[in-house]
């Protein structure tokens, strides 16, 4: 599991959550922009999902606020996944796509079984991808710069090692021949 | 969590494991047999061939106090041989390793560095383990002891790309609990590809942790109807 310093880990949490309030509440509609004003029942606001994920778990008798997925992980999205997992910027979606979607996974039971289904489908066509281009020494300034511009986080991680290693492989042999 | 190093070996790590590997030599000077940790090293008599570590024989050859015959799976006939079995006849497999000996019940089943892979008596037909780091050694140090060295250069480098194309190929099937079939790579193969192939996994199985998760909780659950629950109770048992 991530650890506790873990910046990325950290960055997933900030990440905004529509939620819905399902209680008034006094005095905390500063959080919507109204300071001083009650919090009404059914407003919608962005919590962070370390907030929201307290706020919706630690109910006390009835839930205080209602949580939804995040329009990185909206129907629309796994549909544009579906159809060509290449295309899609899931970068300017959520820097921390991957690591958000395991976190909502946790969180969202029964929903969650058709979005695994389509990310286990998703990650093995863009890591290929991924490989390919960090191999080709040409990848990240020709063709292929648009590609990694949309990766996130988890992706440019796998870039950097798939890149590293083969580097270091040619590193390896280059220096075989000096010696 | 800040470990200086990657798991796993860097190249020059497996290159060094593949140091111990034996080759075949043929002595230009004598040389008493040498009493060293890793146990004897054959007298060496200059017409008569034997078989030293790689690293012994390397340093002896820069000496130019012997040469070194390639393995016979490091010629251009076989090198061209594998690479159109890698290429026309198993577009997804990697072609099969050396075969092991027949092993018997009295002595202990014998693995490389402990198998003559790149002797001059190994099979011509297969690719040891360290097949890669083998032949770029051997191509840099000993050049001279080849017949044709750019063409077993050329047909290493073909080889290698082919090979590294069909791990990546693996990649795509992967899900959380499959796996690629790996028989037949080499040690600096998966040397490279660790990083990236362990991340790939890694990401899935964050990804399916939940799924896990709830198929572990559904299964002891069942394990505690003693398994005379049907659908219906479960169904009951998760809306409360």
């Amino acid at each position: 599991m991530a650890s506790y310093y873990d910046v990325d880990a950290i960055l997933t949490d900030s990440h905004k959550l529509p939620c819905k309030f399902m209680l008034t509440v006094p005095g905390l509609g500063y959080i919507d922009g109204n300071v001083g004003e009650d919090m009404k029942q059914g407003t919608q606001v962005e919590l962070p999902l370390w907030l929201g994920e307290v706020m919706a778990v630690s109910a006390v008798g009835t839930q205080l606020i209602e949580l939804d997925l995040p329009d990185a992980l909206s129907t629309r999205i796994m549909n544009a996944l579906q159809a060509d997992a290449k295309t899609v910027d899931i970068r300017a979606l959520a820097p921390h796509f991957y690591t958000l979607a395991a976190r909502i996974l946790e969180l969202f039971d029964e929903k969650g079984m058709v979005e695994i289904l389509d990310e286990v489908l998703k990650v093995p066509k863009r890591a290929a991808e991924i490989a390919d281009q960090a191999h080709n020494p040409r990848g990240a300034l020709g063709e292929g710069a648009e590609f990694l511009r949309g990766l996130d986080e988890t992706e440019r991680q796998l870039f950097r090692v798939a890149h590293d290693s083969a580097k270091a492989v040619r590193t390896w042999m280059t220096e075989l021949k000096k010696a | 969590m800040a470990l200086p190093l990657p798991p796993g070996l860097t190249p020059s790590e497996v290159a060094f494991l593949c140091e111990m590997e034996l080759v075949t030599v043929i002595p230009r000077q004598r040389l008493e047999g040498l009493e060293l940790l890793g146990g004897p090293t054959p007298a060496l008599q200059p017409p008569h061939r034997t078989t030293l570590p790689l690293w012994l024989a390397l340093l002896l050859k820069r000496q130019r106090r012997a040469n070194i015959s390639p393995p016979p799976w490091l010629l251009p006939t076989s090198l061209t041989a594998i690479l159109e079995f890698e290429t026309e006849h198993s577009k997804d497999a990697f072609s099969p390793p050396p075969p092991l000996p027949p092993t018997s019940s009295t002595t202990a089943p014998v693995s490389p560095p402990f198998l003559p892979s790149s002797t001059a008596s190994a099979p011509a037909d297969a690719l040891p383990y360290h097949w890669l780091e083998m032949g770029n050694l051997l191509l840099e140090v000993a050049p001279d002891d080849f017949e044709e060295p750019d063409q077993v250069r050329r047909l290493l480098r073909d080889l290698r790309e082919v090979r590294m194309a069909k791990v990546r190929k693996g990649v795509e099937v992967l899900d959380a609990g499959g796996g690629v079939k790996m028989n037949g790579v080499g040690g600096m193969e998966v040397a490279e590809g660790r990083a990236f192939i362990g991340g790939v996994i890694d990401g899935l199985r964050r990804i399916g942790a939940s799924r896990e998760q709830a198929r572990k909780e559904s299964e002891a659950e069942e394990r505690e109807n003693g398994y005379a629950g049907n659908a219906s109770d479960d169904d009951d048992d998760m809306d409360l």
